[in-house]
């Protein structure tokens, strides 16, 4: 692909202690794409580390405009590449930001695991990775589901057994 | 007001070196005060070390049995009207008593919390600072001030921090102390501040009293990272399957952590939420028996404790 006057995108859920993966993603981006111009997209956490790292132009999920509006705002953009950043060891978890870069029209995607060489990814390759996740998300949410149902009926039968459940002070 | 400066220890001998000097030192310039280690089971020569170097120190050696249980253990033994429990990481400075355990006299006040610094001086990323809390997509957070423009005034605070904080004793044993619902580690702090204001009481936040926090650095020695992650969303459950008695923000709160679960595959790299809920359920009739007892006790609603913390569930 032609490297020039493009727009990379780079995406990050970034908590504490990522601001590393963030600048090993931010340095590959600049090296293989000099001419690109660089958007960020991250959370209110990663978004100050972005800046810092020359960054100006950075939409933050999270913040105070709506997921639709700052997904809007990056498919206007419309990036040629789109950098994953993961958190940890392997490629688990992220569904929000792979959909987010298949929803963009870049043409290539590339995962960015700390500590490991960065990766191509096919646009089908990560679709078929959402899809198994958004099947795994059933499971945990039918589980997480039943655990707090089972909680809320031991404790709340705890408690109306035990009397009123209301301060005495109000 | 005398205090029994208690110093939290396991397998920190190294750690030792450092914050016992400290202790003594601020012990001896503000006063009549009792310098103990309360030592839970350390296989180091930490009690040893102690022995030979401070020989003013009271050691008081326990079985290992967690720092919420060794904690409750060292204040029972206290016979001041006051105590000050410290983690081996924290250096206190050599003026942090008088302003923290002045706050104590103040009679509806069961806790004061010091200002954390990490070992640098600096305010970044430190957690304990006037402690507070938000509904963050129905779940209750604890946020933690960094501002140092908002950490100037003595003022109410959610929960002082286990690592260095003053308590009134007699309404520590009142309290039952940290609870072992929580062992081995994370969020005993968080709920007794809860607690205490849950009858009434105030914890205060005493910017004048400074201390240096190298934080987790024992708990992230012995244990790894996963752990420790999974300890603290666990804990982080429990607390609120025992101390929220409002049935509206409860119900909330329980459809928000079991939408939580998603997150494991929607964002990742989080503590795992759906394995923190089961350790959580294991402890359920635990956590039942201590809600039980919150409802006998409580004078004060959540929506009033929360309400001082600046949240409006």
């Amino acid at each position: 692909m032609s490297k020039s006057s493009s727009v990379a995108i780079i995406l990050s859920f970034a908590r504490q202690g990522e601001d590393d993966a963030i600048c090993q993603a931010v340095d590959w981006v600049r090296e293989e794409f000099p001419d690109a111009h660089l958007a960020a997209f991250g959370t209110p956490v990663s978004a100050p580390v972005f800046l810092s790292l020359g960054i100006g132009d950075v939409m933050v999920l999270g913040g105070e405009r709506g997921t639709r509006d700052v997904l809007r705002e990056a498919k206007a953009r419309r990036p040629r590449v789109a950098a994953i950043i993961y958190s940890g060891p392997g490629t688990g978890g992220h569904l929000k930001l792979e959909m987010l870069a298949l929803s963009v029209p870049a043409r290539h995607i590339y995962r960015v695991v700390p500590g490991e060489a960065v990766c191509t990814a096919s646009r089908a390759r990560l679709a078929l990775a959402v899809v198994g996740k958004i099947l795994q998300t059933g499971p945990c949410l039918i589980v997480a589901g039943l655990a707090c149902g089972v909680a809320w009926v031991w404790l709340r039968l705890a408690q109306l057994l035990t009397g009123d459940g209301r301060a005495r002070r109000t | 007001m005398r205090a029994t400066l208690i110093i939290a220890n396991y397998n920190g001998r190294e750690l030792l070196t450092r914050s016992v000097p400290a202790v003594l030192e601020a012990a001896r310039r503000a006063g009549d005060h009792t310098v103990v280690v309360a030592d839970d089971g350390s296989t180091d020569d930490s009690v040893c070390y102690l022995a030979t170097s401070f020989p003013d120190v009271r050691v008081l050696a326990f079985p290992h049995r967690g720092f919420g249980e060794t904690c409750n253990a060292a204040v029972a033994a206290a016979t001041t009207e006051a105590a000050v429990l410290l983690n081996s990481d924290v250096t206190v400075s050599p003026d942090f008593l008088t302003p923290l355990i002045e706050g104590l006299s103040t009679s509806d006040v069961f806790a004061a919390g010091c200002k954390f610094l990490n070992p640098d001086g600096s305010l970044t990323g430190t957690l304990g600072n006037r402690t507070s809390c938000q509904w963050l997509r129905g779940m209750l957070q604890v946020r933690h001030e960094t501002d140092p423009s908002r950490l100037t005034e003595t003022c109410p605070q959610l929960y002082a921090n286990g690592g260095a904080m003053a308590v009134s004793r007699e309404r520590w044993l009142s309290l039952g102390g940290f609870d072992p619902l929580y062992r081995p580690f994370y969020w005993e702090d968080t709920d007794i501040g809860y607690r205490a204001w849950g009858r009434g009481w105030r914890v205060l936040y005493e910017p004048g009293s400074v201390v240096f926090h190298d934080q987790g650095s024992t708990v992230k020695r012995f244990h790894e990272r996963r752990y420790v992650e999974l300890m603290s969303a666990r804990n982080a459950v429990l607390f609120t399957w025992k101390n929220l008695l409002d049935p509206l923000l409860f119900r909330r709160t329980l459809a928000a952590q079991a939408r939580w679960a998603g997150d494991d595959v929607l964002i990742g790299g989080l503590p795992p939420r759906t394995g923190a809920l089961l350790a959580a359920l294991r402890r359920l009739p635990e956590a039942a028996r201590a809600r039980r007892r919150e409802q006998r006790e409580r004078v004060v609603s959540d929506v009033e404790i929360l309400a001082t913390c600046g949240v409006a569930p």
